[in-house]
């Protein structure tokens, strides 16, 4: 992602806001949006159409659990674990996803295909327990068969043109 | 019990108002139509009026705080829509946003005449990009109809919403976080005063309320302040949508008139109750950051001081009800570990206090409890965490772990000694 493509994206709502920080987290979401994480060079490139440094957009990417500053897999499993969900099993899905993966807890996939995580709640408490795939609709609610049925249809798809996180 | 679809006017229409024509068909927009035949500060009149208060979580009369703006400072006046829902149990924005967008679309429009603001920003948590598309479609569409844009306030005033999408961060709800992240920053709280009427988004006045609050707007300006105000108990009149979840055989949404319904009601009647067998062993009536009420409390009546009359808060509406199926410790370790998890780290007591709350806790759920130690020091952190923050956040951290120990004592002494049963969590059930 160069900082001209960013720039080209944030023209059309600069006009938005009164100050050109708030154009920080928009920018990152997007340049995430090509690799599925942000490397370096995209922090850097951010920092240069934004106009701010690249360590304090760097530290403004680093608060937010969806902004991923390591790689992950193509698409990422979020695992709703926070109180509803427990009580309807979020526990057992998480648990049958990680052995049906190989994965010893959270954690990506040798094949870089899967990054499984735990999360906090995501909203969809009538549905626990649920799950989100980076961040599409919740999912839910769920038995483990239909978990790893969902992996399965997810290891058939191409990868996504643009990374939603 | 009755329950009456106001800001639900969806349910009420029988499909999803996600098109303008179908939200006009609706009777959307009639409440703007009335608004705008006011001065902005009769609108404003009529919203404190109505009595309606703050439905993030804080219950602030909504009006009142919109009165606190100042007026003729120069500088452009902001409202900011809180859809940073993100309260453990709580996803009633979720369905205004998916179900009924233009109405909290209309509800905005309603606030930007009555604080005379040309431009609003829903911060929408990034969780919710499914639910960011509808809005996103609805805004465009609204644009489109010239409901936004150059005119849409009427006699060529303007106004405009810009949706801002946040990247997973559970403070970011509170308010002043909320501006610093709308702002390019981490999403830390702010020293208040000052407050954000005075000094909000860009130090500019701004006024910030949760989806649903202006949500209700629409049907009160139609239909007027003192019908929404002759709803429920004079100081917390009107409907709030309770989110019901845990161990109910049918989770949702419903919306309801205040002090009209029952806890017990709300749970058994609407939610559909318990597996056979089961008992009602504690509930979280206004999201996880609230102190816990047992089963001896259920018949108190849904409103603000009636919860308050039993110790807890109305908070959210986020519902989350266990059954004696779970152990109580567990159920707060896992709450501890969430607030541990979404501390920003700005205020030491909360940075270490609920690392020290989740591990405590961890060891006894995990049988290496120390006994009546832990319990001691469990009880001398609640005072040392609460009340020493910034924001509220370590305080909803302590209520529930608090509360509950003062209802289980008996339970968690046992815990600490001997650890937690297996999980046996309530799987495979209909859902209605």
């Amino acid at each position: 992602m160069t900082a001209h493509e960013i720039e080209e994206y944030l023209a059309p709502m600069r006009h938005e806001f009164a100050d050109p920080r708030s154009l920080i987290l928009p920018a990152l979401k997007f340049a995430q949006g090509e690799s599925g994480w942000l490397p370096a060079e995209d922090m850097a490139a951010v920092a240069e159409a934004t106009g701010f440094s690249q360590a304090y957009v760097e530290s403004v990417a680093t608060f937010y659990d969806r902004l991923y500053i390591e790689p992950v897999g193509r698409r990422v499993i979020n695992v709703c674990v926070t109180l509803s969900c427990m009580l309807r099993g979020s526990d057992e899905i998480f648990d049958h996803l990680t052995d049906y993966l190989g994965l010893d807890g959270e954690g990506t996939t040798e094949d870089g295909m899967f990054t499984l995580a735990k999360v906090q709640c995501i909203g969809a408490c009538d549905r626990a327990p649920c799950l989100q795939i980076d961040s599409g609709e919740q999912i839910g609610p769920l038995e483990p068969a239909d978990a790893t049925c969902l992996v399965d249809d997810l290891r058939e798809q191409p990868a996504p043109a643009r990374y939603e996180r | 019990m009755p329950q009456v679809n106001s800001v639900y006017r969806h349910r009420e229409f029988g499909a999803p108002l996600t098109t303008l024509a179908d939200y006009e068909r609706a009777g959307g927009y009639l409440g703007l139509k009335d608004a705008l035949a006011l001065t902005p500060d009769d609108a404003l009149y009529a919203f404190h009026r109505s009595g309606l208060r703050g439905r993030g979580g804080a219950g602030f009369p909504m009006g009142r705080k919109a009165s606190f703006l100042p007026k003729d400072t120069g500088r452009p006046t902001y409202i900011v829509c809180n859809a940073d829902e993100s309260e453990p149990g709580t996803f009633k924005d979720r369905e205004i946003i998916e179900r009924n967008p233009f109405q909290l679309i209309e509800g905005l429009t309603i606030a930007a005449h009555a604080v005379e603001c040309e431009r609003a920003y829903i911060y929408i948590r990034g969780e919710y990009e499914a639910q960011a598309k509808v809005l996103d479609a609805a805004l465009a569409e609204a644009r489109g109809a010239g409901r936004l844009g150059p005119d849409a306030l009427g006699e060529g005033r303007p106004f405009d919403i810009t949706l801002y999408r946040g990247a997973g961060a559970y403070i970011c709800g509170e308010e002043t976080a909320l501006l610093e992240s709308l702002e390019g920053k981490r999403g830390q709280p702010r020293l208040k005063p000052p407050f954000p009427a005075v000094a909000g988004l860009y130090g500019c006045p701004t006024l910030i309320n949760n989806v649903e609050t202006l949500a209700a707007l629409p049907p009160i300006m139609h239909r007027g302040p003192d019908w929404y105000g002759s709803m429920g108990p004079e100081k917390s009149p009107g409907t709030k949508i309770f989110s019901v979840s845990g161990h109910v055989l049918r989770p949702g949404n419903y919306e309801v008139v205040l002090g009209e319904t029952t806890l017990r009601e709300l749970i058994f009647t609407m939610a559909g109750g318990l597996r056979p067998g089961r008992h009602v062993k504690a509930v979280w009536p206004g999201g996880s950051s609230v102190p816990v009420i047992g089963e001896g409390s259920l018949d108190v009546p849904l409103d603000y001081e009636s919860l308050n009359g039993v110790g807890t808060f109305l908070g959210s509406g986020g519902c989350i009800v266990m059954d004696d199926s779970e152990c109580i410790v567990r159920a707060c370790h896992r709450l501890a570990q969430f607030y541990r998890h979404e501390s920003c780290g700005k205020c030491t007591p909360c940075r270490e206090g609920t690392g020290w709350l989740a591990r405590i806790l961890g060891r006894m759920v995990a049988g290496e409890g120390r006994g009546a130690e832990d319990i001691r020091m469990l009880e001398s952190l609640f005072g040392r965490i609460s009340g020493r923050t910034l924001c509220a956040l370590a305080d909803g951290a302590v209520m529930p772990v608090q509360s509950a120990l003062e209802l289980f004592p008996e339970e968690f002494a046992h815990v600490a000694e001997h650890g937690s049963p297996a999980p046996a969590p309530m799987m495979g059930e209909p859902v209605g």
